[in-house]
């Protein structure tokens, strides 16, 4: 006679995870091992030499592998480094700028005043805007020829001649970070926001007991309470950074020379405009050790002595 | 006169009959298969109509998608790669021979009327259209251009310039005295932007006006060998360095946005290709210069400019071998005999094509008198010089690269035989 064995817990609680982690597999987990197996591989894709795996009807070709020749090469270039110091440079200020200045407009939107609501919802707006809308609406400011700040600054008679932005690499670079900032700091506004919300209001009116003014409150209250927000906003938005690629294309196509030329871009170049696969994904690779590098050094700094209520 | 109800049947149903009939007896077979057709975009609407045209007319089957510009040769590819034939596509030249060597596109010489198609054919785009070793052709010309100097016709005669520029003495004398008399800011618009369209075609014209060859024989870059090209780099130094250039051309990013600059009027010169004379000088809702106060000059020096050809090409696993042709033959030879779809690409877009019968066309004519001295035009296509090294496997990559060292001399950062040998160094390195 047969009995019906009864599931173990671990067995069930697998079995309703199994369909996501079957898609996290599909759409996470394979494109990564197999980006990380191509950047040790040459990759042609008219010529797919080398094993393939067979899937059904997919197959999916392997190429051949040639070990770490691709990541050499890549280390070897002057531009890879060139662009590695200039991505740094890219990713500290921005990641400075979005920060400091997402904080600080939360702090501004976390008093009430009137408008506050309107205020709220429009500060979401350069956030929500397409990053190809977003380079050609400052195309549109700070052009030579046509943007509206010359023709502000003209009128207004506080310049002789129009400013070129785009003339000089190190402005051009500068005004990359900027505009990305302009886009990013309300993400990060709204996760400050969501924060300072979800303090309580006892510990303000603690501190307020023990003599304490606006900054003391900031200080001793408010940040250590946002620590982990901090530790998001700081790997979001050196994650950001570090990929940022549309607003280069709208923008500057890496230009003049290299001057605005970032390690994202160069992936994308070596990848997309000269077919280079394999050395195209070990470029990007190096981008993905760095932003995990950075993750865990932000996690020491922020998160190290954060003790979570409860 | 009365109609009854059988009779208005009867009469309705005979119509309808003749009609069907008369369609079908009108109508060639259609194909069996489908014949897929992909290309960059670039007016799709246009494409869609004459692929609808050539459906109605001829009995094909082709279905047509079109794929962003910045993606399309990596996305044919990996489409190819997944096992996907696409019969007919796009090709830009720095990828052609790429496709060819690797087996995914094939000849075009043993098809029917490739002969004929090959005598029509201007010599330039003919040698552009075979492979490296001469021996195939391996596309039919979608469009070809070439550089052209353009000149705001109001603006010099204010200035009281009566001829414009035959030199480039003349040209950079010319843009000074407008710079001087306050008549222009930056009186010269050279097509100097970032991408693959731009600054090393406008290299190239530069240095063949000159005299100068920027590949050999056996096409290695000779750039730092050519006096003409460190004339032409000196040039450009000193026409930057005196302000009289717009200084942000450097990071536009398309030939699209550098030409669009000039509808403003505010520039006496520009360089670019020639198809884009056609929004300037013929678009009066878009340009200052519109209706042809923008006109075409001989390109200075010896008049020589750089030509190219862009290509339709034919998958070399494709299962509709005869379809597929005859549908390529519509879009890059002459089906019927009215070369109706590169007749489109001139009325709609200015494009030119690589068969000079085509500009006895009336309509042709007609439509380039709208924007250009046609019987100029023609003459300047004589000097239109093609390189062959595009097709080396390492073009795509030192047209690129290439682009970065220009800046560098155009803005003084090296200089201009540092710049120059580093231009030979890159492609020995890429070779």
């Amino acid at each position: 006679m047969k009995t019906r064995r009864a599931l173990s817990e671990s067995a069930v609680a697998w079995l309703f995870v199994a369909p996501a982690l079957l898609v996290i597999g599909l759409v996470v987990a394979f494109p990564l091992v197999y980006s990380l197996w191509l950047s040790f591989t040459d990759v042609n894709l008219l010529r797919a030499t080398g094993p393939a795996v067979e899937l059904g009807a997919l197959r999916i070709p392997l190429f051949r592998w040639i070990g770490a020749r691709n990541y050499t090469q890549v280390l070897a270039d002057p531009l890879y480094w060139d662009s590695l110091w200039r991505t740094l440079y890219f990713v500290g200020a921005f990641v400075a700028e979005a920060t400091v200045i997402g904080f600080a407009m939360a702090l501004v939107l976390n008093e009430r005043f009137p408008g506050r609501p309107l205020l709220r919802s429009l500060l979401l707006v350069p956030w929500s805007l397409s990053r190809i809308v977003v380079g050609l609406l400052w195309v549109g400011i700070l052009d030579f020829e046509f943007g509206a700040l010359n023709g502000l600054l003209l009128r207004a008679g506080l310049v002789d001649s129009a400013i070129a932005f785009f003339k000089e690499g190190w402005s051009a670079l500068n005004v990359l970070v900027s505009v990305y900032m302009w886009n990013q700091a309300p993400f990060a506004t709204l996760l400050f926001l969501a924060g300072m919300q979800s303090i309580s209001d006892d510990l303000y009116a603690a501190a307020e007991v023990d003599g304490a003014g606006y900054w003391r409150r900031l200080w001793y209250v408010t940040l250590p309470a946002l620590r982990p927000i901090v530790f998001l906003v700081l790997v979001l938005a050196t994650v950001n950074g570090f990929l940022m690629l549309d607003l280069i294309y709208v923008l500057t196509m890496g230009g003049p020379g290299y001057d605005t030329t970032t390690i994202s871009w160069h992936g994308f170049k070596t990848s997309f405009t000269f077919f280079k696969f394999g050395p195209g994904t070990a470029i990007l690779y190096t981008l993905t050790a760095l932003c995990l590098l950075m993750t865990v050094v932000y996690h020491r700094l922020v998160l190290a002595r954060f003790e979570p209520e409860g | 006169m009365t109609l009854d109800r059988r009779t208005f049947l009867g009469t309705t149903g005979l119509a309808a009959a003749a009609a069907v009939l008369g369609e079908g007896a009108w109508r060639p077979a259609r194909a069996d298969k489908p014949v897929n057709f992909s290309g960059w975009v670039f007016k799709p609407d246009t494409v869609k109509d004459y692929v609808d045209f050539y459906n109605r007319k001829h009995g094909g089957q082709v279905k047509y998608d079109a794929v962003p510009w910045a993606t399309y040769h990596p996305t044919m590819e990996t489409r190819a790669l997944s096992g996907e034939i696409v019969d007919v596509m796009y090709c830009n030249s720095a990828n052609r021979e790429r496709w060819f060597d690797n087996g995914f596109i094939r000849a075009l010489d043993d098809l029917p009327g490739m002969d004929e198609l090959k005598k029509k054919m201007a010599p330039g785009n003919l040698e552009s259209a075979k492979s490296r070793d001469g021996s195939k052709v391996v596309g039919l010309p979608y469009f070809t251009s070439l550089f052209i100097l353009m000149y705001n016709e109001p603006m010099l005669q204010q200035a009281g310039i009566k001829v414009p520029a035959r030199t480039w003495d003349e040209l950079v004398e010319h843009c000074t005295k407008l710079k001087r008399d306050k008549v222009s800011d930056t009186p010269y618009l050279p097509n100097w932007n970032n991408s693959g369209s731009g600054t090393m075609p406008q290299f190239l014209s530069d240095s063949f006006s000159e005299g100068a060859s920027v590949f050999d024989a056996k096409n290695h870059v000779v750039a730092d060998q050519e006096p003409g090209v460190a004339r032409a780099m000196e040039r450009w130094q000193k026409v930057y360095r005196d302000g009289l250039v717009n200084p942000e051309v450097l990071t536009k990013t398309s030939s699209t946005d550098t030409h669009r600059l000039f509808w403003s009027g505010r520039y006496a010169y520009h360089t670019n290709h020639s198809y884009y004379l056609k929004t300037i000088a013929g678009e009066p809702e878009n340009s200052k210069l519109a209706p042809k106060k923008a006109k075409m000059a001989m390109y200075p020096g010896n008049g020589q400019t750089h030509m190219f050809t862009e290509w339709y090409t034919i998958n070399a696993k494709t299962k509709v071998l005869d379809d597929g042709w005859k549908f390529a033959k519509f879009l890059g030879g002459n089906l019927n005999g009215d070369w109706y779809v590169q007749r489109q690409w001139c009325l709609i877009a200015g494009l030119d094509n690589a068969y000079p019968e085509m500009y006895d066309h009336p309509e042709i004519i007609q439509s380039y008198d709208r924007w250009v001295d046609l019987k100029l035009l023609r003459e300047q296509y004589k000097k239109g010089k093609t390189i062959n090294a595009f097709k080396e496997p390492w073009f795509s990559e030192w047209d690129s690269k290439a682009i970065a060292i220009v800046h560098n001399i155009i803005r003084g950062t090296t200089t201009v035989p540092k710049g120059l040998k580093e231009l030979a160094a890159l492609q020995k390195s890429l070779a």
